[in-house]
């Protein structure tokens, strides 16, 4: 797999650009990174092409804007990403609820 | 100080070992010290030289079996604590509590803070300041001191008592030595100093291998040129 | 010597809900084999270290293209690299030229141009390196995969005080028609610390 920065991706402009800090990608949580990579690799393998990831991005930042929500830049990005797997049928949104009550109650402590 | 982070010419490391795609930080916790660290020197808690010589003072064996931002949070602890900030019994607490899953801090945010904090990477350093004219010229030859001061010191312990020829005069800079000790800053002139190879390590000096080191006026002494034996 | 291990006390803070969804679905990915977790972890280093835009990149590309340029930065690197909308550090740039290699290192801590460069990797604050780079820097350099001709002077920059160092590399031969946006590109962070050669741009493109 090409873990070479893929310059479309590195390089969004405007509201979809990625947080920076003097230059250097932020991520406030752990979360956050983890959410960036799975989506950025699923694209470097061709699962679908980076613009179609950007355009949920973009409507789901606008979206959260015009609603005058307070929601982080990469929890519009999960969501954007969910919107996506849900759209290609790759994920089914019941079964990341489920997979997310097992992570909550305890039943799974898989740490990435 | 002749402590343990005065590494420079030691043996008995092994190969530079590199991760392939290592990530910025290895786990959260560590960009959480980075950011206390940038908060206590904003709010000039701690000054650097201050926060270097809280690292050195650590115990040799700590220090060489801590990580890099273990051995930062071991200071930022070290120096709270010193400075009257916090107490260990305070952070003992807190630690029982947020293990309990309980935090009482309540988050707030501090734009002037984080804008002082931001500023540091965006202007020129406050090391720059005011002070006598340098004694040294380009191309001189000094000798450095060889003293073992019991404090903070920005001369290594390989340098110490060599000769070396003045490269470049850099201009007037906070001395650390008194700086890290609430002496003041008492700025003077830093030069940047070559010295042979040949004659920090001796024989097994790889050939033509200068190092430069950027030292202190008060670390040195003139060293006169040899004279010729015509 | 100097690993990155974690402490045996384990703090557990209360998890977010977004963590712990993107947790579950990290989980639900790898296993339906849509994504491997080292992949994962493989981009985020990638990006990470990626500092786009790459400030001491444009800095050396810059360089290269502009002689006059050049000369300024290697004169007051600090006041040059402003003329850029570049601050934060007291710089001393150090040219590699065919006769000569820099090579940058602080013994006594970890000193580094961050703003120019991002944050130090990891050997760079090791002590294999601390110890070693003053000491043996042929050696050192050949480990890093850079052999060097016996007649190169290396020259050793320990950061003992608050100015940074960063090396200005040479420029590879071949890259007459490129761009300044396509030069930045070819600079790595390796090459501006010492510890490689900027590559020409087909060996750079793996």
């Amino acid at each position: 797999m090409d873990a070479v920065p893929n310059r479309e991706i590195a390089d969004m402009k405007g509201a979809a650009a990625l947080p920076r800090k003097n230059g250097e990608l932020v991520f406030d949580e752990a979360w956050q990174g983890r959410i960036f990579g799975m989506t950025v690799a699923m694209s470097h393998d061709a699962c679908f092409a980076w613009r179609n990831f950007q355009s949920h991005l973009i409507d789901e930042i606008g979206h959260a804007e015009r609603g005058g929500e307070s929601t982080s830049y990469y929890e519009r990005w999960l969501h954007a990403f969910e919107q996506l797997l849900a759209d290609k049928g790759l994920l089914d949104a019941g079964a990341l609820d489920e997979r997310t009550r097992e992570f909550e109650s305890g039943r799974r402590d898989d740490v990435f | 100080m002749n402590g343990i982070h005065d590494m420079g010419g030691m043996h008995g490391f092994g190969r530079v070992e590199r991760e392939e795609n290592e990530p910025v930080f290895h786990a959260r916790w560590e960009g959480r010290v980075l950011g206390i660290s940038r908060a206590c020197s904003a709010q000039g808690i701690f000054n650097i030289d201050e926060s270097r010589h809280a690292i050195e003072r650590m115990a040799p064996v700590d220090y060489l079996s801590a990580s890099y931002y273990e051995r930062w949070l071991d200071r930022n602890v070290r120096l709270l604590v010193e400075k009257g900030v916090i107490t260990r019994e305070e952070l003992e607490r807190r630690m029982a509590q947020l293990a309990d899953g309980k935090d009482p801090a309540t988050p707030h945010s501090d734009p002037k803070l984080l804008d002082r904090m931001l500023r540091v990477t965006r202007e020129r350093t406050p090391y720059r300041q005011p002070g006598p004219a340098p004694r040294f010229a380009l191309g001189d030859r000094v000798l450095t001191r060889h003293d073992a001061p019991i404090g903070h010191t920005r001369l290594p312990r390989y340098a110490r008592g060599k000769p070396g020829v003045i490269v470049r005069v850099h201009g007037t800079f906070i001395f650390p030595d008194t700086h890290a000790h609430g002496q003041g800053e008492q700025s003077h002139a830093l030069y940047s100093v070559r010295f042979d190879a040949a004659l920090l390590w001796g024989e097994s000096a790889e050939p033509r291998a200068p190092v430069h080191i950027d030292l202190w006026e008060r670390y040195l002494l003139p060293n006169a040129p040899a004279r010729s034996t015509r | 010597m100097s690993g990155t291990h974690e402490h045996g006390h384990h703090h557990r803070e209360p998890e977010s809900v977004l963590s712990l969804r993107v947790r579950a679905l990290e989980s639900l990915l790898v296993e339906k084999k849509l994504v491997s977790s080292e992949a994962v972890d493989r981009v985020v280093a990638a990006y990470e270290q990626d500092i786009g835009p790459h400030n001491g990149a444009k800095v050396v590309a810059r360089a290269w293209i502009d002689p006059a340029y050049r000369a300024r930065l290697l004169a007051d690197g600090t006041a040059a690299i402003e003329e850029l909308g570049f601050g934060g550090v007291d710089l001393q740039v150090v040219e590699n030229t065919p006769g000569v290699h820099n090579l940058v290192v602080c013994t006594l801590c970890s000193c580094y141009p961050h703003a120019l460069i991002g944050l130090p990797p990891v050997w760079y604050k090791s002590f294999e390196y601390r110890s070693r780079a003053v000491r043996e820097p042929r050696v050192v350099l050949r480990e890093f995969g850079v052999d060097l001709p016996e007649t190169t002077e290396i020259r050793i920059w320990d950061s003992s005080a608050e100015l940074r160092y960063l090396v200005l590399p040479e420029r590879p031969a071949g890259t007459e028609r490129l761009a300044e946006a396509e030069l930045a590109k070819l600079v790595t962070r390796d090459a501006m610390i010492g510890v490689a050669v900027v590559k020409p741009p087909a060996a750079a493109a793996r």
